[in-house]
């Protein structure tokens, strides 16, 4: 299992996390680059003997790093260097700019490639909630808006139709795959999802900040496997020569191990003496084929290829180590076949019975929740419970056990998403006939929450009260459907103490006769109430916040099968708050620039400042040395104080235009196919234009 | 015509001041408009008027007068790539050799020999700050300490003359943002603040506020915001500015100002691209013919500049920059009677100086007309002043040492050495002659002179090491060869000597 490296190296640099690349600048040779503290590039060409090592200034933090072939007219790889606001394409071998462009979104990811039907490759950007495209002319052809901040990027045939899609995973532990600029899927993970990476075969890995690792086939996930360390880079590689890749994993521990793609079994591991910074792939020791090349924090760099794995020594000693496991737990079973006979087993006839709903509030829980209340049908006991569930819990897993006098025939769990998302809850119940008992027995059982658990049903009071909103604050659209199906929906998305059933009966709800239909329902997060009603052919969803507006428009329409769908939406709220950072970020911008001039201006005292100094110093002359250096620590203190006020600007203009993509996507998910990618390129003019109203508009009607 | 009084007897005074700054003579344009201004102090025209008048007074080309300071030769790194492979850097190809050339020497300040002397190209030998500070600092080769120095020096005089009543716009009490809005006034204002006060601050924040006035749709406020960037050293905002002016209206300006951007970041290929598509829009533009001329200079590539050079002299037949430098490439490729015609060309052209006529007293040398090289050099001298002249007795030290007139050297070259006392060639080629009358430990002494004062001429550093190896000091044989290859690595006599004093070394 452990493998021996085929070389291993030393940059002696110090290597700055998942910011390494290979790249080859001269169309034949690969040149391992990484990004250095003291924000510069180092690029490692081994083929060149006395100049291996050569540096790259880029005088900003590198966020991201990326090497890749942007021209399709030269063979010679193109570096892309990220930094906070701005983005080089760099061509090494010429030492020149092909393009460099402020980015004021930021460079979280980048990565190059066809993306769809578009005619050339590009490089593609993450930052925060957009994603960029690149060409090699600088012109960025391709941008669009996503949920989150971008954290990882990948590019590949998600879906077997020959043409690329992206995969995007970002800060709110969704995995999102772009057909050219629609979203064609959205996966839901637990973690914001730091690492992807790209098979041939239609597969895809992602890593998560928790340290799950796992392999999407297509749009379904093969396996997955959680670690206590963090990993930090993904690589796919094919190790052991049978012509499949393997998944390669970097780990925070400085393991690296290679799984089978299809079932996650572990089939190398080395250990480095630092945590990974990056794996990458490419020829380096001049072999012909190309090697898995490691990383690490400290500059260290192993290679490894086929004939890494030692097969024999290793299938030997796993052999025993699986035998011994083996034996392990026939013990542990044979132990418990032993055990006093007399102790008291549960009926035969015992069940578990559970019951979800929701709750304004109780003792155990401040505010609204959903309940699952968990009990038996005779007199046993439930000792314990263990819940699991995706991206509820910290750690995914929620255990409760009462105290041993507080044990009783039913138990209640507390349970609060934190997203509308439908979710399964995998629930193991430990069953015993005394509370004192050692043996219990375990009820395995999985329920389904619902996409919209999160909502109780309000009573025609409040729905007479809140009808202001219908009005106010709404989307509507034309909706050609019978009433039955929309109750269907309903039912299936809300949680709901009974059927409800507007269709035959006008008993609940509002009220109201014939094709009307209505239903209100208050949110258990904030207590903000949710109407919806259908009346002619046209559906009004009043609520104030936009997102959840986006959410049930997409789910209805999933539901109902709609592929295009045009919508009128009224959101004051969010306009006002769409108003308000547009004119935020007009102004954080300018004040970025009159600040980015002044420290330039203290920055060129500071230089003549130090030559003076300096000067002062060779002539001997130490009372000017002592006023220059007194009159440059004046000018130092001031730029650190400038710096701050800057850094705090930077923050808000960047939370700002956060803001605004996420508005214009949440704008973009009120609407259904060919609308939605539409209203994403209007509202782009719109902001280049700086025309407020219009976006108003677009983000209002769906068009221009 | 005119009378002497300043406002012409019944002319409108303002007319009068108009026609004055039209003919430049700035300085009565500039009293009328005061007078006018005490009458009425909101003119706007006369305002703007005497602004333009007190610009244009000291404004001169700031393209061509572009350097780089010390601060940033030592401090700045500007340059992306800290080690970029020969031919595609301005720093590394001092020494990088082009076959067929001679490597050329190196003027005083330490930078190849070019037909023409120009700012910004000065050598970039020094890495420490020490050494930078050490290097003599001449007349001639001085840096400013930043390149923001180098301008309040030239541009910025009126900023230190005192003037009567206070200065003529207090600019930190202006509100930029209202002078921003109004067109025909900010324009001027801008040039005033950036050239005549020097104040590149407000100069920028003034064009900040007028770009957003007119909607970023003005291409002259971009390329000077760019200006103002370049000039506090936001070289990669500079750059933004410059392209986007570019986008949407090409001006020769503003591509010259962005190749200068390139050759700042030490990207002179990218430099040649931007002046390549610049010569799309504007075929034959010689001033960007000239920037390619220059850059590729820099790079050594002598034959690409000089093919550059020659295409301006077919637009532009008075080029003297083109002239010169072709001539001087034929005096290094060893034909002196082709360089002679270019020299001639220029004295055509009214050309009269010392520098001038030192060459054509060279090139007549070398083409075997030796009639007129003396008297060639005789007008030399009698137009040179201080250190020019020391160049020019070291030259004609070269003469004599090709009569065979060693005495004759000895003497121009001490007289050169009496009119400047840094001019290391002339020290170490006195070193070889006192070598040749066997006064070795002399002529040593010359040649650590040379060497302790130009550490970019390898010819010292060479005479020393052969000298310390015939006299068997190997030791000092072996470091003394080691610094002229650092200076000129592919000089075949210092590698041949290295080697062998190598493998003695290793014989021991």
């Amino acid at each position: 299992m452990m493998a021996i490296p085929v070389f291993t190296l030393h940059l002696n640099y110090q290597v700055l996390p998942g910011r390494i690349t290979i790249g080859k600048y001269d169309g034949s040779h690969c040149c391992l680059t990484a990004a250095t503290t003291g924000d510069k590039v180092l690029i490692h060409s081994p083929h060149k003997r006395d100049k291996e090592f050569s540096l790259l200034n880029i005088n900003q933090n590198i966020t991201a790093l990326c090497a890749g072939r942007l021209n399709p007219e030269e063979e010679k790889d193109i570096l892309i260097v990220g930094t906070k606001g701005s983005l080089l394409a760099y061509h090494v071998e010429n030492n020149s700019d092909i393009f460099y462009r402020q980015v004021p979104d930021g460079v979280n990811a980048i990565t190059i490639g066809r993306l769809g039907l578009l005619e050339n490759p590009l490089a593609l950007v993450g930052g925060n909630c957009s994603i960029q495209g690149f060409d090699a002319k600088g012109n960025d052809p391709f941008w669009t808006v996503t949920g989150d901040n971008v954290r990882s990027l990948a590019l590949l045939d998600v879906d077997g139709d020959g043409e690329n899609e992206l995969v995007v995973g970002s800060d709110d532990f969704e995995l999102r795959i772009f057909k050219e600029d629609a979203i064609m899927a959205e996966l839901t993970e637990t973690e914001a999802i730091t690492a992807l990476a790209a098979f041939r075969n239609n597969r895809f890995a992602y890593a998560l900040a928790n340290g799950t690792v796992g392999v999407y086939d297509k749009l379904h996930r093969s396996w997955r496997v959680k670690s206590k360390n963090g990993t930090e880079c993904l690589a796919c590689f094919d190790l052991d020569g049978d012509g499949v890749e393997e998944l390669v994993t970097g780990w925070s521990s400085g393991k690296v191990d290679a799984r089978s793609s299809r079932t996650g079994e572990v089939l190398f591991r080395d250990v480095l003496s630092q945590p990974i910074a990056g794996l990458v792939c490419g020829d380096y020791s001049k072999a012909g084929t190309s090697q898995l090349i490691a990383c690490s924090y400290s500059g260290e760099v192993r290679g490894y290829d086929s004939s890494s794995i030692n097969k024999d020594e290793s299938l030997q000693m796993e052999t025993v180590r699986d035998l011994f496991a083996k034996k392990q737990a026939l013990l542990l079973e044979l132990k418990n076949y032993t055990s006093d006979p007399s102790s008291i087993g549960i009926p035969a006839n015992t069940r578990l019975l559970t019951e979800i709903s929701t709750c304004q509030s109780s003792n155990q829980h401040k505010g609204g929740h959903i309940v699952l209340a968990l009990s038996t049908n005779n007199l046993t006991v439930i000792r314990a419970v263990t819940v699991f569930a995706e991206g509820i819990f910290n750690g995914e897993t929620f255990v409760v056990h009462p105290r041993l006098n507080e044990v009783s025939t039913s138990l209640t769990v507390p349970l609060v998403p934190p997203k509308d998302n439908p979710l399964d809850i995998h629930i193991r119940a430990f069953v015993g006939a005394i509370p004192t008992t050692e043996q219990l027995h375990v009820f395995e059982l999985t329920r389904q929450l619902p996409r919209f658990s999160m909502y109780m049903l309000s009573g025609p009071a409040s729905a007479k009260t809140n009808s202001t909103l219908l009005q106010t604050s709404f989307v509507s659209f034309r909706l050609s459907e019978r009433v039955q199906r929309i109750d269907m929906w309903v039912n299936q998305n809300f949680l709901l103490p009974h059927e409800y059933n507007m269709a035959s009966s006008t008993v609940n709800g509002g009220g109201g006769g014939g094709a009307e239909w209505s239903i209100c329902v208050t949110s258990l997060r904030d207590n903000a109430p949710l109407l919806m009603m259908y009346d002619a052919g046209k559906l009004t969803v009043g609520t104030e916040n936009m997102s959840l507006a986006a959410d049930i428009v997409q789910s209805l329409a999933s539901y109902l099968n709609i592929t295009q769908l045009q919508t009128y939406a009224e959101f004051p709220k969010a306009f006002d708050q769409l108003k308000d950072c547009l004119n935020r970020v007009a102004e954080l911008q300018q004040n970025a620039t009159k600040m980015a001039a002044s420290v330039a201006d203290s920055s060129n005292l500071i230089r003549s400042l130090v030559v003076q100094a300096e000067d002062a110093r060779l002539l001997q002359c130490l009372k000017d040395m002592r006023e220059f250096y007194t009159e440059l620590y004046q000018v130092n203190e001031e730029m650190i104080n400038t710096h701050t006020v800057r850094r705090n600007n930077h923050e808000q203009l960047l939370e700002a235009l956060r803001q605004i993509n996420l508005i214009i996507q949440q704008a973009a998910r009120l609407r259904v196919g060919k609308p939605k990618s539409d209203i994403v390129n209007f509202s782009r003019t719109a902001i280049a234009n700086n025309n407020i109203n219009a976006l108003i508009k677009i983000i209002k009607t769906g068009e221009v | 015509m005119l009378q002497e009084s300043l406002t012409g007897g019944n002319l409108d005074p303002l007319y009068c001041a108009l026609s004055h700054y039209r003919r430049r003579n700035f300085e009565k344009c500039r009293i009328i408009c005061s007078e006018l201004l005490d009458k009425n102090p909101y003119d706007q025209v006369i305002w703007a008027l005497k602004m333009k008048s007190m610009t244009a007074e000291v404004m001169v080309d700031d393209i061509e007068a572009e350097e780089e300071g010390i601060a940033e030769l030592v401090l700045d790194n500007d340059t992306l790539a800290q080690a970029p492979r020969p031919g595609t850097s301005l720093r590394t190809s001092a020494t990088a050799q082009t076959p067929g050339q001679a490597f050329r020497p190196r003027g005083q300040s330490g930078r190849p020999i070019s037909g023409v002397t120009r700012p910004g190209t000065q050598s970039t030998a020094a890495t420490s700050l020490e050494q930078a500070l050490k290097t003599p600092r001449t007349a001639r080769s001085a840096r400013p300490v930043t390149s923001q120095a180098a301008r309040t020096v030239r541009l910025g005089t009126a900023s230190m003359l005192s003037q009567p009543d206070g200065p003529f716009i207090q600019v930190a009490r202006l509100n930029l943002a209202n002078y921003a809005t109004k067109d025909n006034i900010s324009k001027p204002l801008f040039q005033y603040i950036y050239y005549h006060e020097n104040d590149i601050s407000n100069a920028m924040d003034l064009a900040v506020e007028a770009t957003k006035a007119c909607q970023f749709k003005d291409w002259w406020w971009k390329v000077q915001l760019g200006k103002c960037y370049f000039s506090l050293g936001l070289t990669r905002d500079a750059e933004q500015q410059f392209r986007s002016a570019l986008k949407q209206n090409p001006t020769i300006e503003a591509l010259l100002r962005l190749t200068r951007v390139y050759v700042r970041l030490d990207q002179p290929l990218s430099a040649l691209d931007v002046c390549r598509a610049g010569l799309d829009t504007f075929p034959g533009e010689v001033t960007l013919m000239t920037e390619m001329a220059r850059i590729l200079e820099g790079l050594n590539n002598i034959p690409a500049s000089v093919k550059y050079y020659k295409e301006i002299l077919q637009k532009d037949a008075t080029n003297i920059e083109a002239i010169a430098c072709i001539g001087v490439n034929h005096f290094y490729s060893d034909q002196p009677e082709v360089a002679l015609r270019f020299y001639r060309r220029l004295l055509q052209m009214g050309l009269y100086s010392a520098e001038l006529f030192n060459n054509l007293g060279l090139c007549c040398f070398f083409a075997q007309q030796y009639d007129m090289t003396l008297s060639c050099f005789e007008r030399a001298l009698s137009l040179a002043v201080d250190e020019n002249a020391a160049d020019v007795w070291y030259n004609i030290s070269h003469i004599a040492i090709g009569i065979g007139d060693l005495r004759l050297a000895t003497q121009c070259l001490q007289l050169s050495i009496s009119v400047d006392r840094n001019h290391a060639p002339a020290y170490n080629n006195l070193g070889v002659l006192e070598h040749n009358r066997g006064n070795t430990l002399q002529a040593r002494g010359y040649f650590q002179a040379a060497a302790s004062l130009a550490p970019y001429l390898y010819e010292p550093h060479y005479n020393q090491a052969t000298l310390s190896s015939t006299a068997g000091d190997l030791q000092t044989s072996y470091v003394v060869v080691q610094k002229g290859l650092k200076a000129y690595p592919a000089h075949s006599g210092s590698q041949a000597l290295l080697k062998e004093l190598e493998k003695h070394f290793s014989n021991l």
